[in-house]
This record gives C-alpha cells, sequence and structure tokens, in this order.
C-alpha cells in the first residue's frame, strides 16, 4: 500500500466552500480592492481537515502589500506561515523574492536547496533553526506579480515531507491565479 | 466315472491356487517397512511488520504507521 492518506479533506472543504461557511481557514468572501485575505489555502485542504487551525490574518506585513496568515497545527509542535506579497508587477515580485531568499539564512540554517513544481522558480530550502531544535522548510515561488513564501516549521527530526510542500504550494499557486486574475 | 475324476482334480486345482494367494494388505506392509518417512517440514510465514512491530493499524501496512503529522491522521512511513 503506498502512502494511503486519509482524503475525506478535499469533500469537507468543497462542502463548507459551496454553503459559503468559514472554518478553520477556509473563506469564500470576496477580496475587496487591497484585501487580500482570502488569497491564502488553508492547509486543511491536504490535510484530515481539522489539523490546523488559522491565526487572523495578518495584512500588508512588515509594510508590504500582501497577507500573512499562520496556520497551526492541533498538536502544537508544527506551524504554517503563508505569506503572499502582491506587488506592481511580476519583476517586481522576482525582486522580492531574491530578497527573501537571501535573508533565508536567518532562518534556516545549514539549508539545503531544490527545486519544487510551484508556481515560477518555485524553490524549497530545508534545514534546521538557527538554534537546532527545529526543522524549518520554506517554498519561495512567483505567480504573476504575487510572490509566495510558506514556511514550515516542525519538530527537530520530523520534518514536513516535500511532496505536501508542493502539494500545498500547488494549492497555494492555484488560488493566487484565480484571485488576482478574477 | 472318468467325468467325476476330472471334477476332483480341477476343484483340488483351483482351491489350492485360492488358499495359496497373498493378501495385498500383507504386502503392503512389508514394503512400507522399508520406505523411511520424513516429517514435513512446516512452511515458512511471511509477515510485514509495521515501525511500531505490529501488523499495521487503520490499514496501514508495513513500512507505514498511523499517527498525527504533517498531514493530519494519515499513514506515514516508518
Amino acid at each position: 500500500m503506498n502512502r494511503p492518506l486519509i482524503a475525506i479533506g478535499g469533500v469537507t472543504a468543497a462542502a463548507l466552500l459551496a454553503t459559503g461557511t468559514t472554518i478553520g481557514g477556509f473563506s469564500t468572501a470576496a477580496a475587496q480592492p487591497g484585501d487580500y485575505s482570502t488569497i491564502p489555502v488553508s492547509p486543511n485542504v491536504i490535510t484530515d481537515s481539522a489539523a490546523y487551525t488559522a491565526a487572523a490574518p495578518v495584512l500588508d506585513p512588515n509594510g508590504q502589500p500582501g497577507v500573512t496568515t499562520v496556520y497551526t497545527h492541533r498538536d502544537n509542535t508544527r506551524q504554517i506561515t503563508n505569506t503572499i506579497l502582491v506587488l506592481p508587477d511580476p519583476q517586481a515580485a522576482t525582486a522580492a523574492l531574491s530578497q527573501i531568499q537571501s535573508g533565508l539564512g536567518n532562518q534556516v540554517a545549514n539549508g539545503k536547496t531544490q527545486p519544487a513544481a510551484v508556481g515560477t522558480g518555485g524553490t524549497v530550502v530545508t534545514g534546521l533553526s538557527p538554534d537546532g531544535t527545529k526543522s524549518v522548510s520554506v517554498l519561495l515561488f512567483t505567480e504573476g506579480n504575487a510572490a509566495g513564501s510558506i514556511e514550515f516549521e516542525g519538530p527537530k527530526n520530523d520534518s514536513v515531507p516535500l511532496d505536501m510542500v508542493v502539494d500545498y504550494g500547488q494549492k497555494q499557486d492555484t488560488a493566487i491565479k484565480d484571485s488576482l486574475t478574477s | 466315472m472318468r467325468k467325476i475324476a476330472m471334477a476332483v482334480v480341477a476343484g483340488a486345482i483351483l482351491s489350492g491356487s485360492l488358499s495359496s494367494a497373498q493378501t495385498a494388505t500383507a504386502a503392503q506392509v512389508t514394503h512400507d517397512a522399508n520406505v523411511t518417512v520424513y516429517p514435513q517440514a512446516p512452511r515458512p510465514t511471511v509477515q510485514g511488520l509495521d515501525c511500531a512491530g505490529g501488523t499495521g493499524n487503520m490499514g496501514c501496512g508495513p513500512g507505514w504507521f498511523w499517527r498525527d503529522g504533517w498531514r493530519g491522521f494519515a499513514c506515514y512511513p516508518c
């Protein structure tokens, strides 16, 4: 049996979306201009649908247009920080991504970089937290004029699987496309 | 008289051959005593174990483990 994962999350998510309900980060409200709070995708869409709880989204993190949403696992040992910056054009998005990547040394110690099939220039940097107590993986990508940075922080000996990073990143990429082109 | 004598002779021959015939069972017993019979070895059974030493919880199967991980409750490799 190969990786039999429970797939009830998608069905639940679809049902909630169909009814316009907002639970644990599933949000269907139409974004107002400049309000990007609905762009982040809950990781519950690729889990058992109840593993993560979303904190309130932070708009314009560090003064940059966009949104950051933090999702915490129910066991409190895993956290996903999803940041989407919406910039004037794709060049600005690429520049922002490069700036984020150059500063990753402060977040990821001994990071290994590998490509990821997410958006444009998808990259995953995997390593440990600077104090060596946690695993840290950061997915970086651009989609049009948006720059995505998703950080996965968890137990030292249980780093996030790459396939989950890609799976989640692709769903986030699709959500950005849908949000910014509609 | 001659017919009676022939009948007696034929009867004697017939009864003699029957009385000297060996029974099948007796013959087999003699043969089996020369055959060495080995006890059948037990068939080896192969059972995969999950990383907890069991046979897999929630149908995860060998090499997988049911726990609450990055994807929530699911089967994860050991």
